[in-house]
Formats: C-alpha cells, structure tokens, sequence
C-alpha cells in the first residue's frame, strides 16, 4: 500500500534521514518511535511532499513517484491518496469546522458541496462532533479542534492517515479523546501511520512498530518483538527512557 | 471686500466641493486598485527574503517614507513629461506630452507612494497568519494560489485592516494635494471659488467639514468590513 524507498534528506549540512525503508500494508496502523531529532516527523512531511525529500521513491498502491523528479501532478495525486493530521491541527481559522472538512473536498476536488457536505457530516459523526459544525476552530477546545483535523483527513477517503504527533500539543487531560478516536478510526480498518509518544497507544493499536533512531531505522516488528524483546541496544535504552517500570510486565 | 463671515457663500462651495467629490474619491479607489496587489506581491517578496529585489523594495519603502508627497508630486509632474518627451523624440513618435490629463499623473504619484506605505503594512500582516494552514491546505488539495486566496489572505486583510484604515483615510487627505496638478479635485475646486470673493475662512471650512464626511463614512465602512473579515475571531 504505501512503501517509501531510500528516502534521504538533509537541511543544510544536517543530515536528518539516511536512507529510510518502511512499508505499511492495508489495513496497517503503524506506529514509528524514536527519541526527538530521529527523523520521524521529517519522515512523515517527505512523504506528504510538506518537504522535498533529497533522494528516493514513494510508492502508494501502483502510484510510484522518483521524489527527485516528483512533478506538481504527481504531489496531486499523492496527496490524493495520503492524508495528514498535524501537531498542532492546523485548522484554518477562517473557515467553520464544516467548511475546514469540505474546502479539500470541494476546492481541492472540484466534488459538490452537497456531496462534500455529507461526506463531512459522516466524518464529523465519526469523531463526534456533528454539534460542533458551525464553530470556528477558536471556539473549540485543542482536542476538539485535533478531533475535527482528524475528520478533515478522514473525509478525503485516503488510502492512508499520517499522524504527525497528534496529541503533542494537547493539554493531558485532552489527550484521551484524540487517542480514542483514532482508535475508532483505526479499528474500522484504517491504514495509519502514526509518529506518537503515547507508548499505550503503540502497545494496544498498533500491529507495526518502528523504531527509528537518527535519521535510520533500527529496529522494527510487532509491539510484542518490539516492546518486550527489543534486539538493539539503542531500542532498549529508549525503551527504558520512556516507558513506565511496570509496562513491560503488565502487558 | 468680505472680511467678515459670508454665509451665503457656503452654499456655493459646498455644491463645488460635491463636484470634486467624484474626482477625489476616483483617485482613491484607482489607487488602491493598482497599490494593493502590487504591494502584497511586494510584500511576499520581502518575506522570502529573495536577494537583490527584497534590498530594493526596502530602499523604494524608505525612500516613500522619508520624503514629503508634495515633493514627490512636483518631481514627478516636472521630470515624467521631460523623459516622455526625451523617449518620444528618439523613437520619432509623434506625441503631445502635455495633452496628458493630469489625472494620469495622480494614479502614478498616490500609487508610487501608496505601494510603499502598503507593502510594510501586508508584510507584518502576512506574518500573523500560521505557515501551517498553507501546509494543510496543501496536504487537502489546494494549490498554493488557492490556499492563498481562500485561506491565507482573508486572515492576513483581518489583520491588516487598521492600519489599511489609517493609509485609506491618509490617501483621501493627500487627494487634496492634488491642486498642484490643477486637478478639479475638493480643494482646488472650493479655493478656486473662493478667490472671485476672497472667502478664503469660507473656504477651507467647507473643504474641513467635506473631508471629514467623507473621512468619517469610509472609516466606519471599513471598521464593519475588519469586523466581517475577523467574524472567526469573536467567539
């Protein structure tokens, strides 16, 4: 479904991905881990063309793009395709939270608006908050408005979600019902790919973890390989950074 | 002949300022038409910092600031004719410089100088807007050029809106300026009036209260058009 060759990238003299391989089946809800400066975020805007990546191919279903010779159609139909929930929502603040969900469906694919309208009406059901379609993002609360940026992606129908830290720049006591939605989301069969710090997340919904450390991959498998029998010793050592004593054997 | 007050003269000047009225606020509007998409070009130039270009438009900026509009009417009346006609004669077409309305050099001069004064007020504006709303535009399907004109710029005019106002209402009051281009604009119409009589107290009464109508109605415009524009901000 979605596979990324060889992806370099680098700003500067710095060097922040060096050659990344990763593949995400149908279906799939991976999740990529890594301590901060590792590459993931990058990873995910390279994919989505937010950044140019320097070398390598992105592949989605049988659309395969050379991101050195990516034209701006080909960035067209990947965006089709992948769709992006960002840190810090980026909703447009000048649009309703029906407009944010239809201005894609309508502008960026010329649909109806009635139609566009109903797809927005089942992606805000879908995260609930079908009340809520008239507010303009400053109305609404950050897990609020991360819920409507996560029915903004949802409504594109993509093949795959990028999740790019999603509850990063939530309040605590908000984070719990981002998580659930995109748990809903995720159990309706929904391929994401999702860069988190939220280890209980990784552990219950992922079937995929990466783990990638400066700019590479270095180890990957399912929660279980990954969160209980880590083989690298730089896994390990983040895994006991950030885990709580007690995961482990909880699980 | 009329030292003191004359009252009846006041009507007279009134119904030769409506007449400028036309003149003053065509001015306005054609300038603002042409200054405000060069000046947000500009002002983009600026914010990507592009070598060469960004350096020129802050020296024409500093330039437009740092000189007063009635010395840079009397350059550009006196010197434009002159390098038409210099133009004109080397490529032998045959031309009559000063059959230009003066109109025409109006449009230039409050353009030149409104541009100026616009690209700083667009450049701070465009800097509120968050990169990120561009990012997802883009990420749904929009192309730049739309996400600009459904997205970044709606939120950048909000922004920019008081200090709009301010050029807005300064633009109408350089108009006025104008009768050193004998242009029939308010001013040059009432004073003009006003010399068969010497009512020249009459006069710029009249010219005081005309201007400040019509200063007094824009700015109220304008102040419901921030508010529209800035609806998504009043929770």
């Amino acid at each position: 479904m979605l596979k990324v060759e060889n992806i370099h990238k680098a700003f500067g003299n710095n060097e922040i991905l060096k050659g990344v391989n990763i593949e995400v089946a149908q279906g799939d809800v991976v999740v990529i881990l890594g301590p901060s400066g590792s590459g993931k975020t990058t990873l995910l805007r390279c994919i989505e063309f937010l950044e140019q990546a320097d070398r390598g191919k992105i592949i989605v279903g049988d659309l395969q793009v050379d991101v050195t010779a990516a034209k701006k159609k080909d960035i067209h139909m990947i965006r089709q395709r992948v769709a992006f929930v960002f840190q810090n929502y980026n909703l447009f603040s000048n649009k309703t939270v029906l407009e944010n969900i239809t201005e894609g469906l309508v502008i960026g694919r010329k649909m109806s608006k009635s139609d566009a309208n109903e797809l927005a009406f089942a992606a805000l059901a879908k995260v609930g908050l079908t009340d809520k379609q008239a507010a303009y993002p400053s109305e609404l609360s950050g897990g609020q408005q991360q819920r409507v940026g996560i029915a903004r992606a949802v409504a594109l129908s993509p093949d795959i979600i990028l999740f790019d830290e999603p509850t990063s720049a939530l309040d605590p006591e908000l984070v719990g019902e981002v998580l659930s939605v995109m748990k809903n989301i995720a159990k309706e069969g929904t391929t994401m790919l999702v860069v988190t710090h939220e280890m209980s997340f990784a552990r219950e919904v992922a079937n995929h973890i990466i783990f990638m450390d400066q700019g590479v991959v270095v180890e990957e498998g399912t929660p279980d390989e990954l969160f209980v029998h880590p083989k690298q010793q730089r896994t390990k050592q983040f895994l006991q950074r950030v885990l709580p004593d007690d995961f482990i054997f909880n699980i | 002949m009329a030292s003191t007050f004359d009252v009846n003269f006041l009507g007279e000047a009134f119904r030769v300022a409506m007449l400028g009225v036309p003149v003053t606020l065509g001015i306005t509007l054609i300038t603002l038409l042409l200054s405000v998409p060069i000046s947000f070009y500009f002002a983009t130039l600026r914010l990507k910092k592009i070598p060469v270009v960004s350096q020129v438009i802050a020296v024409y900026v500093s330039f437009v600031r740092g000189t007063p509009i009635l010395i840079q009417i009397f350059i550009i009346y006196n010197s434009v004719p002159i390098l038409l006609k210099m133009l004109f004669e080397t490529y032998q077409i045959k031309f009559d410089i000063y059959a230009i309305h003066p109109i025409w050099y109006a449009f230039i001069i409050f353009t030149f100088s409104t541009t100026a004064l616009l690209v700083e007020v667009f450049r701070s504006a465009l800097s509120t807007v968050d990169k990120g709303q561009l990012e997802a535009a883009n990420a749904v399907g929009l192309t730049n050029f739309q996400a600009y004109r459904r997205i970044i710029i709606p939120q950048m005019l909000g922004a920019a809106m008081p200090n709009m106002t301010t050029n807005i209402i300064n633009l109408i009051k350089a108009t006025s300026l104008g009768y050193a281009l004998s242009l029939p604009e308010i001013t040059l119409n009432v004073k003009v009036a006003a010399n068969a009589g010497y009512n020249y107290i009459e006069a710029y009464v009249v010219i005081f209260f005309v201007y400040l109508a019509i200063c007094s109605l824009v700015e109220y415009a304008l102040k419901k058009y921030e508010r529209h524009l800035l609806r998504f901000k009043l929770v």
